[in-house]
């Protein structure tokens, strides 16, 4: 970190602690004047060993550690979990139970990309987007209290289905949120497509060509939004999707203004699944009895978080332990887009590029890679397993 | 291209009471299904401790008084609960019950978190034990006593 | 000291501060500070303790944010405060009075310079960028009404204001524009908050600053806030004669200065320096060859 004088060029930290971010995670921007000439990330600040956690406790109770990875994002994490295990364990999962998570996924996508709009436009100074969009945003909260009882981490699932059921009244008040919600996001597209003030603080920023954006490895509404049809809930549907298909929605701007229209577009689909699974829920039982053992073997759970294709790997031993999950989540994968994009752009258009990957730093911080260079071995599981012990034990 | 295209939402504000619930001036009831402190019923338990083996954070525990008669009593760490009722889907007597009115659950000291469930009886028993050990450590082991 | 100096002023300032501050939150369908709030603020920030950045020329951060408040109270002097007379008044003190309200503003960019942090060496940058930009528009703008009275003194154009309210209002319409506009920008209110973006500096020059020196460049900010308004009300919608007048017109251009907080997104820099050098200039200078056109024509209404 040289200040050099003639090149008037200095590092600008933003984060850990920094108004623009929710959660820790460290930037740094070399600046010259207000143009960014190079950017760096650091992320790690949240990590809580949670991989390491799942292996002292039971199936069950890892549903409700993995659901608490991420606030917003929770009920997938744990959709995910469940879908793998009940894989493993070769369950049929009940057609009601399914649609009722898929119900709870898309309602957590609502109140997901809504949070999303208005911490977007805040950080571009737009607080009466902000304010407006996340009163709305109560509406969903609130039905999702009625629904499961709690307004984030609803803990729907439990291994071989859900744990509550869906009545008439509270399908009217579903539909009457979504009646609601409708208009209300439709005037928000006309605001991020149309307000003058809006457009110039983020058409043309942060353009990602379609090439760069598989080169990278966007997932996501981020991909996306630079033309990429990728979406989980199409390539490979889990849950209820097959029955319910989704329409992937994809605009070729690439830009910042891109994925605002990508967002709010997604918002009008879910609604319109919304109201399809309400009319078509399927009748029957909430879950199947599960086994406390699950059976040996390996599998590979994706589901479509708010964020992008969320990857779980399970391993199981046989026992009613977990022997390995790992978590792979989309933010980790969006990072790369702002660190070779921010290069060129004014400092000011750091927290509007940070915040339009949607990023979430508790999902993220699974893995913290040092850069060695030097000294750095292939190990396989066992041996850092014996080497995480003997390490302690020296 | 629009300039101030919120105007209307904002004009409207202006005679609209705000959308902010003053709390606790007003407090709305919590929805029915609304996952607050839980709630024991001693009568129909029969000792299984399935609600013990799903906690994701240890926050139940049975201390059996007398197994054959029936006597337990249930010790619940308020503080440790992260009120996902599973312990109440896993009971098979329906002993188990997420409260949707007893939600205001803050305390300023440590005591109120520890909480035993039982018959009044069963409690007061347990509660002399307590006080007779007076080890500061009210580790009760899990067998009669 | 009483009135119309100090107290009154920074008094004032206050209930002004907890009016927008009210008004935006209800624009916003939110509840608001009570009335209470900026004095509480202000009582709580003398009472904390002031970290002294390492680095920082000592003399300098102590003096800034008194030297600011003092400029700021002494426009006051000059102005006619809630009706009444200014207290001093002298040919040119239009001059004198808009100068010192650049020195608040050069002393908050002095004191973001002054520390080794780098967001508030980009605040300062920022807030003296934003000063070049919309001085001269303001400056012009203000100039149409006293070019109109004939006068640098602010006394006498309030007096001609008065005289002739609806001359200035109907003639200078851009005038007012600019005017109202500037007043955002100078007092750095959203859409031009820029040099203090929470969001992207911190809180631009004022980060290093906590305590005294923070309740002192606030108050100061407060001040400016009364100033200006009574000054755009009292060159442009017709003088300012006796109390009630004072309320209703600054009151009046609060509103709409609220009301413009609220509606845009935050510009940037770049994009504030592109619209005054550009739009706010250009209506500047056809407001003062309208008043021109007008003098030379003597037209009335």
């Amino acid at each position: 970190m040289d200040n050099q004088v003639e090149a008037r060029k200095f590092i600008v930290p933003i984060g850990p602690q920094h108004p623009a971010l929710k959660e820790p995670g460290h930037f740094e921007f070399s600046v010259e004047g207000e143009v960014v000439t190079g950017a760096s990330v650091r992320l790690g600040y949240v990590h809580r060993g949670i991989e390491k956690a799942a292996e002292s406790r039971n199936w069950t109770q890892n549903l409700y550690l993995f659901e608490r990875i991420c606030g917003i994002c929770s009920h997938v994490h744990a959709t995910a979990l469940t879908l793998g295990v009940e894989k493993l364990a070769n369950l049929q999962v009940p057609p009601r139970a399914q649609a009722i998570r898929t119900l709870m996924g898309e309602l957590e996508r609502i109140h997901s990309h809504l949070l999303w709009l208005g911490v977007a436009a805040h950080e571009g100074g737009f607080d009466t987007l902000f304010m407006y969009s996340w009163r709305d945003r109560e509406t969903v909260m609130d039905l999702l209290e009625s629904i499961s009882g709690n307004r984030v981490h609803y803990s729907a699932n439990i291994i071989g289905g859900v744990k509550f059921d869906i009545d008439d009244q509270r399908k009217d008040a579903i539909l009457r949120g979504m009646d609601f919600l409708e208009p209300r996001t439709r005037h928000y597209l006309d605001v991020v497509t149309g307000d003058r003030t809006f457009i110039a603080r983020t058409r043309g920023i942060g353009g990602m060509t379609r090439e760069q954006a598989e080169l990278l490895g966007a997932v996501g509404p981020t991909a996306r939004a630079s033309g990429v049809t990728r979406d989980v809930r199409v390539d490979s549907p889990y849950a209820a999707y097959p029955d319910f298909p989704v329409n992937v929605v994809t605009d070729e701007g690439g830009d910042l203004a891109a994925r605002f229209v990508v967002r709010i577009k997604e918002l009008f689909e879910t609604y319109r699944l919304v109201r399809e699974i309400l009319a078509k829920l399927p009748p029957g039982e909430l879950a199947v009895r599960a086994l406390r053992r699950v059976p040996a073997g390996e599998t590979v759970s994706r589901v479509e978080a708010p964020r992008g294709e969320l990857f779980y790997f399970l391993k199981s031993a046989g026992a009613d332990k977990p022997d390995r999950v790992k978590v792979r989540t989309p933010s980790l994968c969006n990072w790369a887009t702002v660190t070779q994009v921010a290069v060129g752009h004014k400092l000011a258009d750091m927290p509007m590029l940070l915040s339009g990957i949607d990023p979430c730093f508790s999902c993220n911080d699974r893995l913290v890679r040092v850069n060695r260079g030097r000294d750095s071995e292939l190990m396989s599981w066992e041996a850092l397993r014996r080497y995480g012990i003997e390490y302690y034990q020296k | 291209m629009k300039l101030g295209s919120m105007i209307g939402d904002v004009f409207r504000s202006l005679f609209r009471r705000p959308a902010t619930e003053l709390y606790p001036a007003e407090k709305r009831p919590a929805p029915e299904r609304f996952r607050g402190k839980l709630v024991y019923d001693p009568v129909k338990c029969s000792g299984c401790q399935l609600c013990i083996k799903d906690c994701p954070s240890e926050a139940i525990e049975l201390i059996v008084l007398d197994k054959v008669n029936k006597k337990f009593v249930l010790r619940y760490h308020q503080d440790r609960c992260t009120y996902c009722a599973q312990c109440v889907v896993n009971c098979r007597f329906s002993c188990l019950e997420m409260s949707n009115e007893l939600w205001e659950l803050a305390a300023v000291r440590k005591e109120p978190f520890e909480i035993y469930y039982g018959k009044d009886e069963d409690v007061a028993f347990l509660m002399e034990k307590i006080a007779k050990d007076n080890s500061g450590d009210a580790k009760i082991p899990a067998d009669a006593p | 000291m009483f009135f119309p100096g100090g107290l009154f002023v920074i008094a004032a300032g206050l209930v002004y501060e907890w009016i927008d501050r009210k008004l935006v939150a209800r624009l916003q369908n939110r509840v608001g500070p009570r009335w209470f709030q900026p004095l509480a603020d202000l009582v709580k920030l003398l009472a904390k303790e002031e970290i002294t950045p390492e680095g920082v020329n000592r003399s300098l951060f102590y003096l800034l944010p008194v030297v600011a408040l003092a400029a700021a109270l002494c426009t006051a002097l000059y102005i006619p405060m809630a009706g009444f007379a200014p207290s001093y008044s002298f040919r040119g003190d239009l001059i004198v009075a808009l100068y010192m309200l650049s020195v608040l503003t050069i002393c908050m960019g002095v004191a973001g310079a002054n520390t080794l942090d780098r967001f508030s060496l980009l605040g300062a940058t920022r807030t003296l960028t934003q000063m070049f930009s919309y001085e001269a528009p303001f400056l012009l703008a203000l100039l149409g009404p006293a070019i109109a009275a004939g006068s640098w003194q602010i006394n006498e154009i309030n007096a001609y204001a008065h005289a002739h309210p609806w001359d200035i209002l109907v003639f200078q319409v851009f005038g007012l524009a600019v005017a109202l506009v500037g007043t955002m920008g100078k007092l750095e209110l959203p859409p031009f908050d820029a040099p203090e973006a929470e969001t992207e500096i911190v809180a631009g020059a004022m980060t290093e600053y906590s305590g005294r020196g923070y309740a002192l460049f606030r108050l100061g900010k407060n001040v400016e806030l009364i100033i200006a308004l009574t000054l755009v009300a009292s060159f442009y919608l017709g003088g300012i004669s006796n109390p009630l007048d004072f309320l209703l017109k600054t009151l009046g251009l609060l509103l709409i200065m609220a009301v413009l907080q609220s509606l845009f997104a935050r510009l940037r820099i770049d994009q504030t320096v592109g619209l005054w050098w550009r739009l706010g200039a250009l209506l500047a200078l056809v407001n003062i060859l309208v008043v021109f056109f007008i003098r030379m024509k003597g037209i009335h209404l």
